[in-house]
């Protein structure tokens, strides 16, 4: 599963997350992080037999988790399926099929927006 | 031998046998060029790519009392009006008036949004006459409401086309899109194997008058288009550069969405993706052999564009059916590659044009005049301000630091200098960092003891041999005050500033002033 995750000032700098790793039996990914002093947010990827368990001591701990379906979402009447945007995904999420549609995929995308800013018809949004 | 008026009564009466490009080398290489020859009439090819030479002619009518237009805008993106007192023309790569908005919204949105049915506000601005007093207008208009909205492009669907990576550390930002650093992947623009031009390499049937395809309506070739070149390398017949132009025209007000659309690239500008099919009469066994080019056999080459010079060096060469299959090798490093023209759509184009001959809506045309297939080259613009390169400067002795020298003693050789960089060396004098007085001041904060701690590792740097302007773009774009002069041996020879390069524009400019 994937999801955001938000920290509150106070918890930035405690080790819970490490705690969580030790602790239960997951795996966890960090796909995105932007974390200040004054809070911050992380997009983690989460798997792995104690998964529902870790969630919710990270929730008892005062983290915020918010589930994501979608990472990034392409308007397919924008995109023109030029392909630029393939070359520059580093997880091999953008594809394109046989008959030469370009696809993106969820579960491998982790969001770093290297095609949603190339964009030539910003077809491709982040979607938070 | 078949002429295009036997092809036209074929069309005619429904019996002409049209195929695509792409179908067109597989009948070819199963058939022989003979056989197919016989059995084809027509080869439709398309492309659908980015084309920044492209815009159109506005007729807007007059108003009462009327107006000659000396300034014109659309949504605020400026059309060049200084022809007849209601024409403009507006160019596709035209950035919007406002700097905030720039880039994002350009010529080519704007003809998007007028073919896509919108409304568009025009602001124009005259100086008076005595039969055109009225001095602004601002209104709305539609594609509709123009008396003529006419597509012409100066120069579209090159023969072939460069193909881009990038060697530096940074990321860049070009015509072929973003090119990821240590050449971390490959970007290439032509239809290959679809591409009209390619399909007709010494324009035996494509010429002046042809009726075409162009962006979902009918289209014309006016003729060869801006930088048409002939003469540069050819491989299995084909150039395997830039070479052969067109220059196109088509109404707007019969144009489709599906085929025109406004792009930007990102820190770059605006462009228009057009889409072109040319139809290619099969009239003997030469043209069907041209037609029954194969993306392999065509090639192109790798530059790389890390060189923002006008001859960039070539990495390599490849062939479109090697960059479609999505990676190729360089350095013996698999690299992945991206096509910035859609091929997909190149491939419905010369469907659609295919569609529309076999139900008789599209006839074939004789060229009123051939586009010239040799003699035509293209050359560069001389500067007669010749560059001035970083090593035609003069430029304070070099100072540098060692890298185990004590901070305090950086710190001071800053002061007695009135520097704010070093450059940080090894023994040999070869460079290793930079230590701004920025840095030495928050080593002193920290407590920090060793300059290898507090330098900048990841130098940019000025080559003694790259010129000046190079130089200024590349302290401008990183927002640094200077850079270090390094020979090929990373041999450090002195230091460029922002500064320096300042005075030298001011005594450009003083010397111009003192010879006029
Ligand atoms: S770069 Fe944009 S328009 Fe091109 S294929 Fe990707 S999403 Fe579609
Ligand atoms: S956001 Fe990044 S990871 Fe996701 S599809 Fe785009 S390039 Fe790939």
């Amino acid at each position: 599963m994937k999801a955001w995750l938000k920290f509150s000032p106070r918890i930035v700098s405690k080790p819970v997350i490490s705690d969580l790793i030790k602790d239960y039996d997951v795996t966890f990914n960090i796909l995105r992080a932007d974390i200040t002093p004054k809070g911050g947010k992380m997009l983690i990827e989460i798997s792995g037999s104690e998964a529902e368990e870790g969630i919710k001591y990270m929730e008892k701990e005062g983290i915020q988790l918010n589930p994501i379906k979608k990472v990034v979402k392409k308007d397919e009447d924008k995109c023109m399926d030029c392909g630029e945007c393939y070359s520059l995904c580093p997880v091999e999420a953008i594809t394109v099929d046989e008959k030469w549609n370009v696809e993106l995929d969820d579960q491998k995308c982790i969001g770093c927006g290297f095609c949603t800013s190339s964009c030539p018809t910003k077809a491709i949004k982040i979607a938070y | 031998m078949k002429t295009i008026e036997e092809i036209n009564q074929k069309i005619k009466d429904g019996d002409a046998v049209v195929v695509t490009a792409g179908e067109m080398t597989r009948i070819v290489q199963e058939n022989g060029a003979g056989e197919a020859a016989k059995e084809v009439d027509v080869v439709t090819t398309g492309t659908f790519g980015a084309m920044c030479s492209s815009g159109a002619f506005f007729n807007f009518g007059h108003s009462d009392p009327p107006i000659k237009m000396s300034r014109t805008y659309l949504n605020g993106v400026e059309a060049y009006s200084g022809m007849a007192a209601v024409d403009a023309y507006l160019g596709a790569a035209q950035p919007h008036r406002n700097p905030d908005i720039g880039l994002d919204y350009g010529g080519a949105h704007l003809l998007e949004d007028l073919v896509r049915g919108k409304e568009v506000e025009l602001v124009a601005e005259a100086f008076g006459t005595d039969c055109y007093p009225r001095t602004d207008v601002h209104t709305f208009i539609s594609l509709e409401s123009l008396n003529q909205a006419i597509m012409v492009n100066p120069r579209n669907c090159y023969q072939n086309y460069a193909v881009a990576t990038n060697s530096t550390e940074e990321t860049l930002y070009t015509y072929l899109g973003t090119l990821l650093p240590q050449m971390g992947n490959v970007s290439y623009s032509s239809a290959g194997e679809l591409s009209p031009l390619l399909n007709d390499p010494y324009f035996q049937t494509i010429g002046v008058g042809t009726r075409i395809f162009l962006c979902g309506g009918q289209g014309y070739i006016m003729g060869e288009g801006t930088q048409h070149s002939t003469e540069g390398e050819r491989k299995n017949g084909v150039p395997t550069g830039s070479a052969g132009t067109l220059m196109l025209q088509g109404d707007l007000k019969k144009m489709d969405s599906d085929y025109l659309r406004g792009a930007t690239m990102p820190k770059y500008g605006p462009t228009l993706y057009v889409g072109a099919g040319i139809p290619i009469p099969i009239l003997n066994e030469e043209i069907a052999q041209s037609t029954g080019i194969s993306d392999q056999d065509i090639t192109c080459k790798i530059y790389d564009y890390g060189v923002p010079r006008r001859s960039r060096p070539v990495i390599r060469e490849t062939n479109y059916q090697e960059l479609r299959t999505g990676k190729i090798e360089i350095n013996g490093r698999e690299v992945p590659t991206s096509a910035l023209s859609s091929f997909k759509k190149a491939l419905e184009i010369a469907e659609e044009l295919k569609n529309w001959i076999e139900k008789g809506d599209f006839l074939l045309t004789n060229p009123v005049k051939k586009i010239p297939s040799e003699g035509c080259t293209v050359a560069p613009l001389m500067i007669k301000r010749p560059s001035i390169m970083v090593k035609d400067i003069k430029i304070k002795p070099v100072i540098t630091v060692m890298a185990e020298e004590a901070i305090s003693g950086v710190a001071r050789k800053m002061v007695d200098n009135n520097i704010n960089h070093l450059p940080v060396v090894d023994h040999s004098g070869r460079l290793m960092g930079i230590v701004t007085s920025w840095d030495i001041a928050h080593a002193v904060a920290k407590g920090c003891k060793k300059l290898t701690e507090v330098m900048t590792k990841k130098v940019i740097v000025a080559l003694e041999d790259d010129p000046v302007e190079v130089i200024a773009r590349r302290i401008d774009k990183n927002e640094i005050s200077g850079v270090p002069i390094v020979d090929r041996e990373n041999l450090v020879k002195g230091m460029i500033t922002a500064e320096d390069i300042s005075r030298l524009m001011c005594s450009q400019n003083n010397k111009e002033g003192d010879s006029q």
